[in-house]
């Protein structure tokens, strides 16, 4: 500690995007009265090859040992920055960024005295925060790279072969006695026309044959710990319990149909969903005269207010495989909104159309009512009820969710959206990540998904688990919760219980119950420093005191 | 896209840093108004944090309200990385109201000084065991329900809160006055503007859980005093 702090502050103009809207000069002027400050140097831009070079030189030459860069914003260029500092010899996490163009010149444009004064704060906040910094490393963990897929459907299934013919080691739980999941029970597949039963067993066959994969069915995932790389899972299969070590895990544990209990007359004869429609049409010829569907039943009301997606185009698949079977026979759907995105879907609505079938909307607030041999239903258009004859009605109800989601979501630690359907990390950026580092999702169990679409999620979360698992060592950036004070820490537990990665556990050593932070599996949010009492926590790079004094910097001045 | 110099941006990871102490804390360095803000609920990368701020805001905004300080200087809002539109209408509505409120103490009525003095005092009631179980466990017995499976409204949880920070404040407040020298209970009670038989209550639970004792008796008025103890006894 006794070593002399010396903080070089790098002002960037930013051509004129700062310079533009603020008195550059000054703030230089001005950092160099701060305490610590050993050098100031103001540039045209910081991170051209110039500014990056008189950084590397400065840390040499001024043997300057923080730098502060008072310039944009750390979401671009915090990552170069670092790596100068990394370059010139001094640990990356020993540098600040101060945003004086997000924070000042872009939102204060007119009011360059003002926005002027407020950089300046800005900057003797992070001088301040900078001299108190402390160098971090990398943390490393090896990586077992074996992968666990939880759920033998068609997502499942790929998945698993995806990661096991790239050579890693695959263990497939199935709880069903058969792999194949929802698509044994389908008929024929949109639009290829493929059988669903051949598709699965094609698929499964390879699984099962696949020297990589060790397949496991009618098994229960009793209890999974760990983190990523280092996950430890027990399970049971018919009674016997197996525990295994892997490092990553898929989970496709897929999606159940709505039974439409109570709803239209819904009987499984008369009225049967079109999961019952596609078994009609594999036990032989199809005898029905008048069908009408329904869309929307069970779905986007008050209970269910999502749509499942993939009803519509389930519906007119089957239109169409009623009129290719018998082309006399009628077909209407009820809809609300037609939902078959996409250029081949949207050319088999029109087939469909062309085909004949006859597409009425009709309004929620005046649903259709089935009766004895008909559908009576408000048609929009002509502004009155209407009948259609009806010798067969076929409900399409939506996915939802499987039963088990919520005990695994709770075995995984990870998240699940309103309507219990598995949640990404982030809906644009980590559609087939977890929250969660090592845990991906794919097919079903994340929403409605078509057979292409789970395929294509099945095998980007197999090409998201191989990244980890290609890397045989895991790096992980050291912005993490460490326990700063041993002696502290009573081992209550309260952290671990509110810990959103399971990256905290109490170990019993020398001292006593004492909590232990996992790396690798921490993610640096803080809620465990935030909410321990006895402030034995701490999070690198963001301690107490640091954020004490930048608040200190700040309200120093202005009092 | 514009808003009012009069902020100060802190940068945390997640808003589940913001231990409460902190609010309290930025007060007594005369901080005027405090905006924390997180990501919208389910929209979170750090899954939970922003659960854990909304109700950790909520508490510093009760107990710092408890000993005077006007509440609308804490305020917990939602806002995306890609809302920079909603951004400026909450700093803008933040400071709005800051303005309107005045600067510290004035809305208070208390001079400088006696406010940090009362914050003081939350703060330490903040940081207390307790209230973390309480703020801690929220979320969970309001979604999921306690270790029993019963379920607890937001409504009652507060209410528990609220209990708990009124007899942490006093708690924490009687410990601080005896902090100066032995007190009597009537002393106490005025100085903490609470009720005598409410300041009696807190200083006999004091003496049963050993932190305060008799320091003598004056006339017929017993004062009482810290009792010193070896670290962590409790």
């Amino acid at each position: 500690m006794a070593e002399e702090i010396r903080i070089g502050v790098f002002v960037c103009n930013c051509g004129s995007n700062i310079a533009g809207y603020l008195d550059v000069k000054s703030l230089a002027e001005y950092a160099k009265s701060l305490p610590n400050v050993v050098l100031v140097k103001e540039n045209l831009y910081t991170c051209s090859e110039n500014g990056i070079n008189e950084i590397k030189a400065a840390i040499k030459e001024q043997g300057l040992n923080r730098v502060v860069v008072a310039s944009c914003t750390p979401r671009t260029h915090e990552p170069l920055f670092r790596g100068t500092c990394a370059e010139g010899g001094l640990n990356p996490y020993l540098f600040e960024m101060v945003n004086i163009r997000d924070q000042c010149s872009w939102v204060h444009m007119q009011e360059k005295e003002k926005g002027t004064g407020k950089a300046r704060d800005l900057i003797r906040m992070g001088v301040a925060k900078a001299a108190l910094l402390e160098p971090q490393e990398p943390i490393e963990s090896e990586m077992d790279p074996r992968a666990l897929v939880i759920g033998g459907g068609i997502a499942g299934m790929t998945a698993a072969l995806a990661l096991g013919n790239r050579g890693y080691e695959v263990t497939l739980i199935e709880k069903a006695d058969q792999l194949g999941g929802l698509l044994l029970k389908l008929d024929k597949l949109a639009p290829s026309g493929a059988d669903g039963c051949e598709t699965v067993r094609k698929q499964a066959d390879l699984v099962s044959r696949h020297p990589n994969i060790h397949l496991m069915t009618s098994t229960h995932l009793d209890e999974v710990n760990g983190y990523i790389g280092h996950f430890q899972v027990s399970a049971t299969t018919n009674g016997a319990k197996t525990q295994f070590g892997i490092g990553v895990i898929v989970v496709a544990t897929g999606a159940n149909v709505f039974r439409p209990a109570g709803l239209y007359g819904y009987d499984g004869s008369k009225v049967i969903t079109q999961l019952e429609l596609e078994e009609v049409f594999k036990s032989g010829p199809f005898a029905a005269k008048n069908v009408v569907m329904i869309q929307c039943v069970g779905a986007r009301n008050d209970e269910r207010k999502y749509c499942s997606r993939i009803c519509c185009m389930v519906a007119i698949k089957n239109a169409i495989e009623i009129k290719e079977k018998s082309p006399e026979t009628g077909v209407r759907v009820l809809y609300r909104d037609i939902q078959a995105y996409g250029t081949e879907n949207e050319a088999l609505f029109q087939h469909a159309r062309e085909l004949g079938v006859i597409f009425i909307k009709y309004d929620p607030a005046r649903p259709p009512k089935v009766e004895e041999g008909k559908v009576v239903v408000h048609h929009e258009l002509l502004g009155r009820e209407i009948d259609l004859d009806q010798d067969l009605v076929v409900l399409s109800t939506p996915l939802v969710a499987g039963d088990d989601n919520e005990a695994i979501s709770k075995l995984l630690r990870v998240s699940l959206d309103a309507n219990k359907f598995f949640l990404e990390g982030h809906v644009k950026l980590k559609p087939l990540d977890f929250a969660t580092d090592g845990i991906y999702l794919c097919g079903n169990a994340h929403y409605p998904a078509s057979v292409r679409e789970a395929v294509s999620q099945a095998l980007g979360a197999a090409a998201r688990a191989s990244i980890p698992l290609s890397k045989g060592v895991m790096s992980v950036e050291p912005i993490v919760s460490t326990l700063v004070d041993e002696d502290a820490c009573r081992g209550c537990g309260l952290c671990v219980a509110l810990c959103p990665y399971g990256a905290l556990e109490i170990v019993r050593g020398e001292k006593g119950r004492k909590v232990k932070v996992i790396p690798v599996a921490c993610k640096g949010c803080g809620v465990c420093a935030a909410t321990c009492y006895h402030h034995a926590l701490s999070v690198n790079s963001y301690s107490d005191a640091q954020i004490g004094e930048q608040i200190r910097a700040y309200l120093e001045e202005s009092a | 896209m514009q808003y009012t110099t009069d902020v100060r941006i802190i940068r945390l990871m997640c808003t589940g840093r913001v231990d409460p102490t902190m609010v309290a804390e930025a007060f007594m360095e005369g901080a005027d108004g405090i905006m924390v803000v997180g990501c919208h609920f389910g929209d979170c990368h750090y899954i939970s944090g922003n659960y854990q701020a909304k109700v950790k805001i909520g508490l510093a905004s009760k107990a710092l309200g408890y000993v005077g300080l006007n509440t609308g200087r804490v305020v917990f809002n939602q806002c995306s990385s890609a809302e920079g539109d909603r951004f400026v209408s909450q700093v803008t509505a933040f400071h709005d109201s800051i303005c309107a409120i005045g600067p510290l103490g004035s809305a208070e009525n208390l001079s400088l000084p006696a406010l940090k003095d009362r914050v003081d005092t939350a703060r330490t009631a903040l940081a207390s065991e307790k209230l973390r179980w309480v703020v801690g466990k929220f979320t969970e017995f309001e979604k999921s329900g306690n270790k029993y499976g019963e379920k607890f409204t937001a409504h009652e949880m507060w209410r528990t809160l609220d209990t708990i920070v009124i007899d942490e404040i006093a708690t924490h407040g009687i410990l601080k006055e005896m902090g100066k020298g032995a007190a009597s209970v009537v002393e106490l009670a005025r100085r903490l503007e609470i009720a005598p038989p409410e300041a009696l209550k807190y200083v006999l639970a004091l003496q049963r859980r050993g932190l305060v004792g008799l320091a003598g008796v004056d006339g017929s008025t017993p004062s009482y005093k810290i009792v010193e103890r070896p670290a962590r006894a409790a």
